[in-house]
């Protein structure tokens, strides 16, 4: 009944839309128009997404999605990491008031990871495989949906199980849509299976997210998203030497997006700020710029990230010694007499700016299927940090992720 | 530093926001590019998901995007 209601007005505004549109920048698939009924972009909000849905509207079509993701990382002189990850998404419309979603990836993990700072002497060997999956089920009312997700990961050493409950609700005239959503996620870190001395440690985390979507014009979309998340437990990297870390982590997460439509190129920008903060003592800010342009059958999408991060309260530079080598000694000795107080030398806790670089490239082979290709090049430099040299003594960070997928609706 | 750069970029989005007429006011005919699929927010959750995931274990933060996402020991 509300479907039809939908169609009957999408029907009435195709016509008001081919006389004030510039039909050759206009898409006339019902399912477009249904979409331009209703606040677009809203689906954004959680985690698990529909491609192209908004909202308040379940999904018209079925969609398979599956995607093969490499990733590659390095410091000069060391090939680091590598990860290969396929990957596969499906969603299905249900009575035409309910949505189902799942997807799966499993990522194959080898390569080695420092012990220390960036160090490559005694860095640690990993060959690990990686299962996760999640569930979603989401009821649609007019104007209104509500979601319940489940998420499981298992790696061999740590094995992760999630739930998420979020609802969303539109303005009468769809131009602002609220959002609220809870998470909750328990963690078990055991290491023994590969000789490692971590016994069940556990982690539990709570989150809470309010957002808004807004309309601002014709050719502009807004978005606000405050979460709030408070975690205990086992927070320590049983990889690095005599790595520990406070048992408690809240976090406060502010999100802003923006999309522009550039009429003159048919294209479009998504821009996004993040602040980040949390009671390790780290602040991050991450910037995002993209630029998506159609062009016929083909979607070009170059993209822009910067990221800089603060150094985590307990985090501890390296040691020089008088030639300005890593002193690996003096490191290790002040570890010692540091026992039992919150310490860590892993890069990732450091002051460092980063940038990434991408390129989308999609191609539409039906109106129903469409191929795709990511390349990203992301390196990682504390000379780039926010505001001034980040952490000193440590190696630049070099990582490439590619991904190439195909995506069919029917 | 940081917070001249959040001041400026807060008073230059307020600066654009209000020489807008109408802000806010768009009516259903005139959504026709909000619709299209390159307007939403996340388009392909599959890339979302792999991408955060990388930044999620090669950087302190992550986050943010929405709940209900379970944890990984990722190095």
């Amino acid at each position: 009944m509300v479907m039809a209601s939908a169609a009957v007005a999408a029907v009435a505004t195709e016509s008001v839309l081919m006389k004030k549109t510039n039909t050759s920048h206009f898409l006339p698939a019902s399912g477009v128009l249904l979409a331009s009924l209703v606040l677009p972009g809203l689906a954004a909000l959680v985690a698990a997404t529909p491609l192209n849905a908004s909202a308040e509207n379940a999904p018209e079509k079925s969609t398979i999605a599956i995607k093969y993701g490499t990733y590659k990382d390095s410091q000069p002189g060391w090939d680091r990491v590598q990860v290969d990850a396929p990957q596969l998404y499906v969603q299905a419309p249900i009575a035409g008031v309910w949505a189902l979603e799942g997807s799966w990836v499993g990522d194959s993990v080898s390569g080695a990871s420092p012990r220390w700072h960036t160090q490559t002497t005694g860095a640690s060997r990993m060959s690990d495989y990686r299962n996760a999956g999640d569930f979603r089920v989401t009821r649609f009312f007019p104007r209104a949906a509500v979601s319940a997700s489940v998420a499981y990961s298992n790696e061999h050493d740590y094995t992760s199980s999630a739930i998420g409950l979020d609802a969303r609700w539109s303005t009468e005239d769809n131009n602002r849509t609220w959002t609220v959503g809870y998470g909750s996620s328990s963690d078990r870190i055991d290491n023994t299976y590969s000789g490692g001395d971590v016994v069940n440690q556990r982690k539990r985390t709570h989150e809470f997210m309010a957002g808004v979507t807004q309309v601002l014009t014709p050719s502009d979309i807004a978005q606000f998203n405050l979460t709030r998340s408070f975690g205990e437990g086992y927070y320590n990297d049983p990889y690095k030497t005599l790595d520990t870390r406070p048992n408690s982590r809240n976090t406060w997460i502010a999100l802003a997006r923006w999309n522009h439509h550039v009429e003159s190129f048919d294209a479009s920008v998504h821009s996004s700020y993040r602040y980040y903060n949390d009671t390790f003592g780290v602040r991050s800010h991450t910037l995002g710029l993209e630029w998506v342009q159609p062009a016929g059958r083909w979607t070009f999408t170059p993209g822009l990230r910067y990221y800089s991060q603060s150094a985590a309260s307990f985090y501890l530079d390296p040691i020089m010694d008088a030639q300005g080598n890593y002193d690996a000694q003096a490191v290790l000795m002040r570890a010692v007499s540091l026992n039992g107080q919150n310490q860590s030398t892993d890069q990732r806790l450091a002051a460092f700016g980063a940038v990434t670089l991408s390129m989308k490239v999609a191609y539409a082979l039906t109106p129903a299927t469409t191929i795709d290709l990511k390349v990203e090049a992301y390196k990682q430099r504390t000379s780039w940090h926010l505001g001034g040299s980040g952490s000193p003594g440590l190696d630049p960070f070099d990582a490439q992720f590619v991904q190439i997928g195909l995506t069919h609706r029917f | 530093m940081t917070k001249t750069l959040l001041n400026i970029l807060a008073i230059t989005s307020l600066a654009w926001l209000g020489g807008c007429s109408n802000l806010g006011q768009v009516n259903a005919w005139e959504k026709g590019n909000l619709a299209k699929p390159e307007m939403t927010f996340e388009s392909d959750p599959l890339d979302q998901r792999f991408v955060q995931h990388i930044y999620g274990s090669k950087e302190n933060s992550s986050g943010g995007y929405g709940v209900g996402g379970g944890g990984c020991g990722c190095n």
